[in-house]
């Protein structure tokens, strides 16, 4: 296995030109992720995670460190790297067909092909019955579920993902993340996956990074060796590793949350 | 029932004394739209009935219905039929008029509008552009539309193109300044989405920006037809030589006073016809229907 991303002594600030004060936002950050490979992310809220799925995804020029997708310098965005974004994206004068086929608009695929792949991936999220309506007529959790789709449907070869199932109901979350897992175990993506849950994190990651509190630095990486046909919620309560590894990320949240709330 | 028509007053009484078939046709809410927005212009009309009937004011200064009425039908006597009138025949004295005066805001609306999106699209999206155009567009701002009138007609003479450059001049800036706006105000991450998909800076301009500042555009559209309207009547009372704005003060200058009230019916008529059924459809399947905006209930 080869190294896709790799990003090398990170650091971010952002400028605040009314107060003056900067804030720190992610401090020498170096992480690799192999080819393949799903990595999750995980760190108190503020210590920068969003920021660094920004870098890679080249919408935040940065300066200090370096940030290659296969050996290439992160200079802009590009079809690559699918975003499923914090707050949902979805545009809200197009359809869920329209948003779910939009990158595959964007990359020219005739008309019936798309039409074909969207209903896939409606059917996939659970939207199907929605697929005409526009996204204020959609409940929270129909949204991202929409974007998600979005950006699988548009197949990058990395996705990055800014905490996709927060809004979404427990039982949808469960069946997207065990299709999320059945994904990454059929179509070998490689996949950086922020979330503020513990179980999720153990659940999808080959290996998680555990960021500290602002300014964020990696603070520790877990392993978590399960084999991705292992990896069903209904047997997770009897898997060793996954308690062992859900409750090793706990305590190193735990650690940073109290740092982060002593402030 | 009676709770409904206290309420609502004289509208509920109204669309309480509607035939139920009626009121399930057009649709309860529409109707009490219809029936609400009537009854100022009922109250005017009544009042200038009154005043035909009292004769609180002569008849030179407030002309009664008929005269208004019969001076459209003798401003078009000799006009053959229908034909004549679109042929634009030289004595259908009316119709030419209402026709000159569209036809000008339709070539002004025409040329105007996509050229004050466009590159307030372009404003909105790049700082260099904007820096170019704003400081010339506040200076256009600042100065009424008709204010050119008296240049416009040393630099074209009176004639179709003073009047176009009055409008043009009109329509083009207020569009340009909502549309640059419109663009500004599109949350940055519809961009990025796009940007991430691989879309091009043309496919976030037709996929992010242009529907994105949709709201402020039909805004904008409303805002400069209107005043584009204005400025036609006023450029072509000074420097037109046809068109309703020149018909209005050729007729003050004969005293031709229901010719007047003719000319200003009509005006508003049009504009009213414009926002109804080309505007405000416009809102209703595009912002509307996207959630964008907020419709008082
Ligand atoms: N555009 C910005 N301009 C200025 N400061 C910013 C900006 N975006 C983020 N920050 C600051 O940088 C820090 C890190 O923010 P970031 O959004 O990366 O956190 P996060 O880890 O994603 O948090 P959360 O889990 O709450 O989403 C925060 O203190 C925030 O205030
Ligand atoms: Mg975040």
């Amino acid at each position: 296995m080869t190294a896709k991303l790799v990003v090398e002594g990170l650091s971010h600030h952002y400028p605040d030109e009314y107060t003056g004060i900067d804030v720190h936002a992610l401090d020498d950050i170096s992480l690799e992720v192999e080819e393949g490979e799903l990595v999750s992310v995980v760190g108190p809220s503020g210590c920068g995670k969003s920021t660094l799925l920004n870098i890679l995804a080249g919408l935040l020029p940065y300066r200090v460190g370096t940030a290659t997708v296969d050996g290439i310098r992160i200079e802009g965005p590009g079809p690559d790297r699918g975003v499923v974004f914090q707050e949902h994206a979805i545009l809200p004068w197009r359809t869920v067909n329209k948003n779910i086929g939009h990158g595959l608009e964007i990359k020219r695929m005739p008309r019936d092909q798309i039409a074909k792949r969207v209903q896939e991936f409606v059917n996939l999220v659970g939207l199907a019955g929605f697929e005409d309506k526009y996204p204020h007529e959609l409940s929270g959790g129909m949204k991202q579920r929409c974007a998600v789709a979005r950006t699988l449907c548009a197949d990058p070869v990395i996705m990055l993902m800014d905490e996709p199932f927060a809004a979404v109901d427990a039982q949808t979350r469960i069946t997207l993340q065990e299709e999320l897992n059945r994904i990454a175990m059929a179509t070998k993506k490689t996949i950086l996956f922020i979330t503020h849950s513990v179980d999720e994190a153990a659940f999808l990651a080959d290996r998680c990074f555990v960021f500290s509190a602002r300014p964020g630095r990696l603070k520790a990486i877990v392993d978590i060796n399960i084999p991705r046909g292992d990896r069903i919620w209904s047997d997770m309560n009897a898997n060793a590793d996954f308690l062992a590894a859900r409750d090793e990320i706990l305590k190193l949240v735990r650690e940073e949350v109290s740092v982060a709330t002593e402030e | 029932m009676s709770d409904t028509i206290a309420k609502e007053g004289a509208a509920g009484g109204i669309l309480a004394s509607l035939s139920i078939a009626i009121q399930t046709r057009i649709g309860r809410q529409k109707l009490r739209k219809i029936i609400l927005g009537s009854i100022p212009f009922l109250v005017l009309f009544v009042l200038w009935q009154m005043n035909t009937a009292f004769e609180w004011l002569p008849a030179v200064f407030i002309p009664p219905l008929g005269d208004v009425l019969g001076a459209a039908i003798t401003l078009q006597e000799d006009c053959v039929g229908i034909g004549g009138a679109l042929a634009m025949d030289n004595t259908c004295l009316l119709t030419n008029h209402i026709f000159s005066s569209i036809g000008r805001v339709i070539l002004a609306a025409v040329i105007g509008l996509p050229l004050g999106i466009g590159a307030g699209i372009l404003a909105g999206m790049n700082r260099t552009v904007s820096r170019y155009l704003e400081p010339v567009g506040v200076f256009a701002n600042s100065i009424s539309g008709i204010a050119w009138i008296p240049l416009a007609i040393v630099w074209f003479g009176v004639g179709w193109m003073t009047t176009l450059f009055i409008m043009l001049n009109t329509i083009f800036w207020l569009m340009f300044f909502n549309a640059m706006l419109g663009v500004r105000g599109v949350a940055k991450v519809y961009e990025q989405s796009v940007l991430t998909m691989g879309g091009s800076r043309w496919d976030v301009i037709r996929h992010v920006y242009l529907p994105g500042a949709m709201p402020s555009i039909i805004t904008g559209m409303r805002i400069s037809l209107g005043f584009g309207w204005r400025a036609l009547i006023a450029a072509e009372m000074i420097g037109g030589d046809s068109g309703l704005g020149f018909m209005i003060f050729v007729s003050a200058e004969e005293f031709k006073i229901e010719e007047v009230f003719l000319g200003v019916i009509i005006i508003s008529l049009i504009y009213m016809a414009t926002d109804r059924y080309l505007l405000a459809p416009l809102e209703k399947w595009t912002v509307e229907r996207w959630g964008l905006i907020w419709k008082p209930t």
